[in-house]
């Protein structure tokens, strides 16, 4: 019978003892900041390559298409892993640790980032390219019929609305991006999940700190899912005809699948 | 029918001194007039030239402000537009009547070419639509300049197309700050004197699904005027509305029948007495009938106006 160790539990959950080790505090600080710089690397090249796939000029259609189809079509630790040793063997990019006043980012951690940011924005495309695609045609033709080209129509009508249907699946996208920032473990990026590997190395208690590293990341979106409420619910006021799920309903996934 | 070719497709622009609005040069003359800020504004002397093609659209009998030369366009193999020669003068409204898919509304999105055509050539102010000539073929306009040949005609849509994230007020200065670069205060006080014109002005606030169907198409003509077109499109106007809503817009589009240029395709037959120089009756693609109403109502010439009447007069 497997004698489960309390202290160390408690030690490593408690966030009065466990956030006084260095590493799990910075592995927090390092995974929602990470988080938060990916997901917007994948806005921005999420929208990008929508646009990019609606474009008169197919070279640029292609190239959109090419980007989706490799980074849904790859697995995301291979697309990490060839990012950081692949480009630092053929000494295109080393990844160098840059010194950004008092913080060091680690090649590590920019790799992990960008890898996570890439892959992301192949699955933001899909999402802003429904997202316009729900705009009632009617609305580009009376943009353009006022003289609007397509950037300003885009720009002031298009996407303002394409936004509302855009971010309940954005936040989703974003829940799904923390979790996921753990497999930088693999390319020693010091996130949270690398700190209780290594505390696991030196303890060697892995049920009971993995239990704990589990529910750091289960605060992590459970917090977001109270935000992502407000969020959607300040949308939701002026749009009043499609109900946005309660906080509950939303942790607990009822009725959206 | 003589062929127009301006020498200069691609419009000239520049800043009004006085409201910075941003202005078409229309291809002749030391100054011209600022709709927007009402002002008498002297032309640059760099951009002043004579566009002798432009000119002479001007000068035609009746100052022709649309004209369709040898118009046709296919769906494929369907051919819903056949040699359409239309000429429409400074001020007339016309309204265009026909049987369902009868290319009357493919006719009129023509004019500022959310639809394109496949051969002839259309001119609104003697500047020739969509396409330009480039080794004696036409190709289609860059996107800028169509977008600032549709600035100066405005549209209104069967289902109003309002943007639905702006309030009244900021779906009629949207595009005068965005396209003409009107300062916001100019922009504000011309919209309210546009609602209050269409009788809205206490709905400046709200946004368009809090509106009834025609207080929406009324504000949708406001949204359209705010640009100072010289050309009015409506597209079935009234066609999405109950009943009782349709006399508020067409007592809008009647006021507004005495100073514009107007195309209107509908079949509202009272508006088309009332306020209508001349009624095109449309029938698979071609243009059938080019009359007064009075006429087309009272002694149709062909057998299917007489049949297409018949059934929406009852």
């Amino acid at each position: 019978m497997y004698h489960f160790d309390w202290v160390v539990f408690w030690k490593y959950l408690w966030p009065g003892t466990a956030l006084a080790n260095t590493m799990i505090r910075n592995g927090l600080i390092v995974t929602i900041v990470v988080s938060i710089v990916a997901q917007a690397i994948g806005v921005a090249l999420g929208l990008l390559s929508a646009l990019g796939k609606m474009s008169k000029i197919a070279p640029i259609r292609w190239l959109s298409d090419a980007y989706i189809w490799y980074f849904r079509g790859t697995p995301l630790l291979v697309q990490m892993a060839l990012l950081f040793f692949g480009l630092g063997v053929t000494h295109i990019y080393d990844f160098p640790d840059i010194q950004l006043g008092f913080i060091v980012i680690s090649g590590a951690i920019q790799a992990g980032t960008l890898a996570l940011g890439v892959n992301e924005g192949a699955y933001m495309a899909e999402i802003v390219r429904a997202g316009i695609e729900s705009i009632d045609p009617g609305q580009l033709e009376a943009a353009k019929s006022l003289g609007m080209t397509y950037s300003t129509a885009m720009r002031r009508i298009i996407l303002p609305q394409a936004l509302k249907v855009i971010i309940p699946p954005l936040g989703n996208e974003f829940n799904n991006m923390m979790k996921t920032t753990s497999l930088m473990e693999v390319i020693s990026a010091s996130e949270l999940f690398f700190a209780y590997t290594q505390i696991n190395a030196q303890l060697f208690k892995p049920f009971e700190l993995f239990i704990a590293a589990s529910l750091y990341y289960l605060a992590l979106t459970t917090i977001w899912a109270f935000i992502q409420s407000r969020i959607e619910a300040s949308l939701g006021e002026r749009k009043s005809t499609i109900k946005t799920p309660n906080v509950l309903e939303r942790i607990f996934a009822k009725g959206s699948h | 029918m003589d062929k127009i070719t301006p020498s200069t497709n691609t419009p000239v622009s520049f800043k009004c001194p006085s409201c910075g609005a941003v202005l078409d040069y229309p291809g002749s003359g030391d100054s011209m007039h600022c709709p927007f800020c009402n002002s008498n504004v002297i032309v640059p002397e760099t951009l002043r030239h004579n566009d002798a093609g432009i000119q002479a659209a001007a000068r035609d009998d009746c100052n022709t402000v649309v004209k369709f030369v040898n118009v046709n366009k296919y769906y494929g193999s369907l051919h819903v537009l056949q040699d359409i020669n239309l000429q429409v003068c400074k001020n007339e409204v016309v309204v265009i009547i026909g049987p369902s898919g009868s290319g009357k509304s493919t006719l009129l999105r023509s004019i500022n070419h959310l639809e394109t055509i496949n051969s002839g050539e259309i001119f609104v102010y003697g500047r020739m639509i969509g396409y330009r000539e480039k080794n004696e073929r036409l190709i289609e306009e860059s996107e800028n300049n169509i977008a600032r040949q549709r600035a100066e005609i405005g549209m209104v849509f069967q289902r109003f197309n309002l943007f639905p994230h702006l309030t009244v007020l900021e779906n009629i200065i949207e595009a005068p700050m965005q396209v003409r670069g009107i300062p916001r205060k100019l922009a504000v006080a011309e919209a309210e004197s546009l609602l209050t014109r269409v009788g809205l002005l206490e709905k400046r606030n709200q946004y368009p699904r809090q509106l009834s169907g025609g207080q929406q198409q009324r504000v949708a003509i406001a949204r359209a005027l705010a640009m100072k077109p010289g050309l009015m499109l409506f597209d079935e106007p009234t066609s999405a509305l109950d009943p009782e809503m349709i006399g508020e817009v067409l007592d809008v589009m009647k006021s507004l029948a005495k100073e514009m240029t107007m195309l209107v395709v509908s079949h509202e037959m009272g508006f088309a007495r009332a306020a209508a120089d001349r009624i095109l009756f449309i029938d698979e693609g071609r243009i059938i009938e080019d009359t007064t109403p009075e006429e087309l109502f009272d002694h149709p010439r062909e057998e299917r106006t007489k049949l297409f009447l018949s059934k929406i007069l009852h």
